[in-house]
């Protein structure tokens, strides 16, 4: 990580943040720029370097927020009409534990609104394009942050993770992303998806960059009760898997995942022979329900954490209001995309009496099953493998039109999340066509280091 | 089970949504879709098994009984409505 | 009609005392405050809020659980109810639908009945709507004030048996210490479930929503069973509906019909890890429990008082200790103190006075000082006023009695003069013969005279036996 010092100007390293960010302004990374502000803190930064003041970990690092993060600089906007004049009095727990080490937000990036999607289409401003391919999705729904990272134009980026949504955009754009385990990042005074799975992570050009920056945001926040104890507090090369034992999730390596994605997760065991561990396939049945248990229990948090929105107290409120059923209805018709309301209905529709047994309580039982299946697999691996998402980035519209094809990008990705386990990103190889590959390792609770530990070893394999 | 036009309509009242008709009819098609592929949950055996709605056991986490102050005060809080009078929150009459 | 069958349930709102509200940390206690002024972020519900549990609520959740004898569930959780209204600023109620905290439990009426709890739980209030012409404002400053729902069995069956239950439910939560009970400032609403029926199948049952007086519920209660009753007389049926009270006309009104009822679409609440006490604990608390209105009254049922009376007394946590601590020191000494609270201290002009001034040790020292004529009950009256203000409370009975000059001349000797005084007043010659020719109705006059000359304070009774010995 580049960081301002006696010879670095923080005022420099912001200055080509935010230069690059206009180099790169086709891809559509950014939803506002916080250019005066960011500036306005690296001149304090560089202040206290020149009078020899203390500086924090991160001093003058320019970084990319994802904006579904309040911050009390500029608009969060969550990419929906909903919220696209609303000035957070609030600032994130995570932002703020960032900007007392010396980070500076230099821009607020692109997501589906309301995190509610895995391309960035869904963007009330618009989709953000490929690092790698202008033709292609970011992926999502973090997809600003994981190009604006891709391109160099931040040193690291945030990102919220709920099914996949750092690791696939990570992944789709060849960078690092790391959804840690549920509830080690607070989410205080960030937009709410699905609060049982919601997860802040990262994304990061290198193993190191990721661990520290989620040093910094980890630990308990009282301002948000499912926080757990800092766990993130070792060097990452202390962080050394015990069994070196891998389980390669068999039911990922045929159907429904691309023979080129299946070839790369193949290449990446082997290299993880080489670097010295023991690969065994696995067969874990349950998997296979993850997505349709994911895509119950998921909608029906939504439509509960999207109730708030209804013009009265703040956000958008339609023009045309006869009643207050109209200040309601025609606020969120107007203020949601059309995939915000698709899973308020479906939320709304497992949850409703007479459906509740059948599809909400039976997906949260079928959970029950699934965590037991990860717990006996840990008992045997460090970790399990598979591969983040089914086929490298698809093309812009591609999938657009068919909400289903859609939620199959996270069929492999919404199963940790759906377990509160830690899983990674980890950026291997590229497709014929030029499309980077991530690799997904998933480990047990509070193995997020240990995860990053054993990728940077295979890395590091000629 | 197949949703029908109905079925959207209840949910769209249900959601506080106000549709035009030309969402409905897509609507109905990408619903029945979803409800019909999270329907193979039905084949999964759960019988006996408790449900998970937390990802892992937290218990009794709780504060002490004492006033705190707050990040943003009742104007920040007011000034991002649309509309406030004698310092409350305007609203179409609730009949 | 007394061949219909009456059965009632109700549910209660308890407002809880705490300091602060149920999830978020600022003030609960609204009352005078400007609209919106206790209202945090997480009050009003902006994105990315999350709720934090008050420690304390769950404890007077266990306080309020053991008043009412009922079970306290170890592990509870809560869960969202849904619905859309601009006083619900989150757009659901975080509440307790699958486990709440407080189990079964009963009730001992005064009458001797038994109400039945089928549970209780715990949840967040609403913020408060005033309506103008063609809009409404929403004041937040109630709204994430802890509640407790009680509901009851349909065990009571009749107006008075509701109101009896209700104050009964109101006593219970006072003593317990859970809520400041002001009925007038909403810290306690009650719905009334009401049914008739002519078989021992229940009939279609009505609920009057939100009564914040005694009195409304039981006019309520009278009133939708004469309606209800007169619908089935005409031949018509019971309509199965929410309704409302209106004090002024006296009258229930129709709201909204089950029919149109909502779904409320209850979800276990992912942001508030489940509670899980220890037995230990809950036996703490109980430990800690005050003497509650019932044993009270086994204890008063000695002095035989006049219900009433004792009642009364009970509705002051603060009189009933006090008046126990007498009955403790010396019961013969009890009843006059009793009848004091109820007779003098509760009169109007006294409501505001701070019951709590006057120690049981100066009541019983009153008490007895009557019991042995040093002071006159008119006299003990004026006294018991004064140990009353703030400025006295350092000092005893007797000494407020000497300061007041109140105090009786029992010394006979002191009496004997004044007494030689007066019979040889020429003024009382007449009535000095009369009475040594045994016309002894003449000795009140003297007796009178004995009185003036000593300014009230010889005691009549001892005067008039001495008066006797001398003209005999």
């Amino acid at each position: 990580m580049k960081i301002a010092d006696k010879n670095t100007k923080a005022v420099d390293l912001v200055r080509e943040a935010l230069e690059k960010a206009k180099e790169f302004e086709q891809y559509h990374c950014f939803i506002s720029m916080n250019e005066a502000r960011a500036l306005e803190r690296a001149r304090e930064i560089d202040e206290k370097i020149a009078k020899g003041e203390k500086v924090g970990r991160l001093a003058g690092v320019p970084y990319a927020l994802k904006d579904n993060y309040l911050s009390r600089e500029g608009v969060t906007t969550a990419a929906a009409r909903m919220l696209d004049n609303f000035p957070s009095p609030i600032t994130a727990t995570a932002v703020a534990k960032l900007e007392a080490e010396g980070a500076i937000m230099i821009g607020r990036t692109n997501l589906d609104a309301y995190a509610h999607g895995s391309s960035t289409e869904n963007s009330y401003f618009g989709p953000t394009h490929n690092a790698h391919d202008m033709e292609r999705v970011a992926g999502g729904s973090s997809g600003g942050s994981a190009v604006a990272t891709a391109l160099g134009i931040v040193q690291f980026a945030l990102g919220s993770d709920t099914g996949g949504s750092i690791r696939q955009p990570a992944s789709y754009n060849g960078v690092w992303g790391v959804k840690p385990t549920y509830g080690t990042v607070s989410r205080y005074g960030v937009v709410a998806m699905a609060s049982s799975t919601d997860t802040m992570g990262c994304f990061a050009k290198t193993a190191e960059d990721v661990d520290l920056v989620m040093s910094i945001m980890a630990g308990k926040d009282p301002k948000d009760s499912t926080t757990i104890d800092d766990f993130w507090n070792r060097e990452l090369e202390d962080a050394k898997p015990k069994k070196k034992k891998i389980g390669l999730i068999k039911d990922f390596l045929g159907g429904g995942v691309d023979a080129e994605v299946v070839k790369a997760i193949r290449d990446y065991a082997d290299k993880m022979k080489k670097a010295g561990f023991e690969i065994e396939e696995v067969e874990m049945p349950i998997m296979k329900y993850g997505l349709a248990i994911y895509y119950i229990v998921q909608p029906a948090e939504v439509a509960s954490n999207l109730s708030r929105y209804d013009g009265v107290r703040y956000g958008h409120r339609a023009a045309e209001i006869t009643d207050l059923d109209s200040v309601y209805s025609n606020t969120r018709d107007e203020g949601f995309m059309p995939e915000n309301k698709r899973r308020i209905m479906i939320g709304n529709f497992v949850l409703s009496s007479g459906f509740f047994d059948a599809y909400y309580l039976k997906a949260q039982k079928a959970r029950t099953l699934l965590i037991n299946a990860y717990n006996e697999a840990f008992e045997k691996y460090d970790a399990l493998l598979c591969a983040v998402a089914p086929a490298p980035a698809f093309k812009l519209g591609e999938k657009i039109n068919d909400p289903l094809q859609m939620y199959m990008e996270d069929m492999m990705s919404v199963l940790p999340s759906l377990a509160g386990l830690p899983a990674i990103s980890a950026p291997f190889t590229k497709s014929k066509g030029g499309l980077p590959i991530g690799v997904q390792l998933i480990g047990p609770r509070k193995s997020d280091q240990v995860l990053l530990n054993i990728a940077k070893t295979v890395e590091e394999v000629k | 089970m197949a949703i029908t036009r109905e079925d959207v309509l209840h949910l769209a009242e249900l959601s506080n949504l106000r549709l035009s008709e030309d969402q409905i009819e897509p609507l109905i098609k990408d619903l029945d879709n979803i409800v019909g592929y999270i329907s193979q949950l039905d084949e999964l055996d759960t019988e006996g098994v408790e449900p998970t709605y937390q990802c892992f056991d937290m218990k009794n986490v709780w504060r002490e009984d004492t006033i705190e102050e707050f990040e943003a005060n009742r104007e920040d809080l007011l000034n991002l409505t649309v509309e406030s009078e004698d310092n409350q929150i305007k609203v179409p009459k609730v009949l | 009609m007394e061949e219909y069958k009456t059965t009632i349930g109700i549910e209660c709102h308890v407002q809880l005392n705490t300091k602060t509200k149920l999830f978020s940390a600022v003030d609960n206690d609204a009352v005078d405050k400007e609209p919106n002024s206790c209202v945090s972020p997480i009050d009003y519900a902006l994105p990315g809020m999350l709720p934090v549990l008050n420690k304390a609520a769950i404890e007077k959740c266990v306080r309020a659980g053991l008043a009412m004898n009922c079970k306290i569930n170890l592990v509870s959780r809560f869960d969202r109810k849904h619905y859309y209204y601009p006083d619900l600023p989150k757009g659901y109620q975080i509440t307790q639908m699958y486990q709440p905290i407080i189990g079964a439990g009963v009730i001992h009426l005064p009458d001797g009945s038994d109400v039945h709890i089928e549970h209780a739980h715990l949840e967040e209030d609403a913020g408060k709507l005033t309506h103008f012409g063609t809009y409404s404002l929403v004041d937040l400053n109630r709204a994430g004030t802890p509640l407790i729902e009680i509901v009851s069995m349909p065990d009571i069956h009749s107006p008075a048996q509701a109101r009896a239950y209700c104050e009964e439910l109101h006593r219970l939560m006072m003593y317990a210490g859970v809520t400041n009970g002001d009925l007038y400032q909403g810290n306690m609403r009650f719905d009334i479930n009401v049914s008739v029926s002519k078989t021992d199948k229940l009939g279609t049952r009505t609920e009057t929503k939100n009564l914040n007086s005694f009195r409304s519920i039981e006019r309520a209660v009278e009133y939708e069973v004469k309606r209800q009753i007169e619908v089935l007389e005409k031949g018509g049926k019971v309509k199965q509906e929410t309704r409302g009270w209106n004090d002024a006309t006296g009258k229930t009104t129709s709201q909204r019909s089950k029919e149109e009822a909502q779904d409320y679409r209850y979800m276990p609440e992912p942001d508030v890890p489940p509670v899980v006490l220890e037995q230990s604990y809950v036996d703490k608390v109980e430990a800690s429990m005050p003497m509650m209105p019932d044993e009270y009254r086994s204890k008063f049922g000695l002095l035989n008082l006049d219900h009433s009376e004792s009642e009364a007394i009970l509705n002051y946590p603060i009189l009933a200790q006090r008046l126990n601590e007498v009955c403790d020191k010396n019961i013969s000494l009890a009843p006059r103190v009793a009848h004091w609270f109820s007779g003098v201290l509760l009169s109007e002009e006294n409501q505001d006075k701070n019951f709590a001034l006057a120690t049981a040790e100066e009541l019983a020292e009153l008490s007895e000082m009557v019991e042995k004529k040093e002071l006159s009950s008119t006299g003990a009256k004026a006294v018991l006023m004064e140990m009353y203000d703030r400025k006295n409370t350092a000092k005893t009975a007797h000494t407020l009695a000497k300061e007041m000059n109140l105090l009786q001349e029992n010394d006979e000797g002191a009496l004997e003069a004044i007494i030689d005084e007066v019979l040889q007043a020429p003024e009382c010659a007449k009535a000095a013969d009369d009475v040594r020719n045994g016309e002894m109705k003449a000795i009140g006059f003297l007796v009178g005279q004995v009185m003036k000359k000593s300014k009230g304070k010889a005691n009549p009774a001892t005067v008039n036996g001495l008066i006797k010995k001398k003209l005999s």
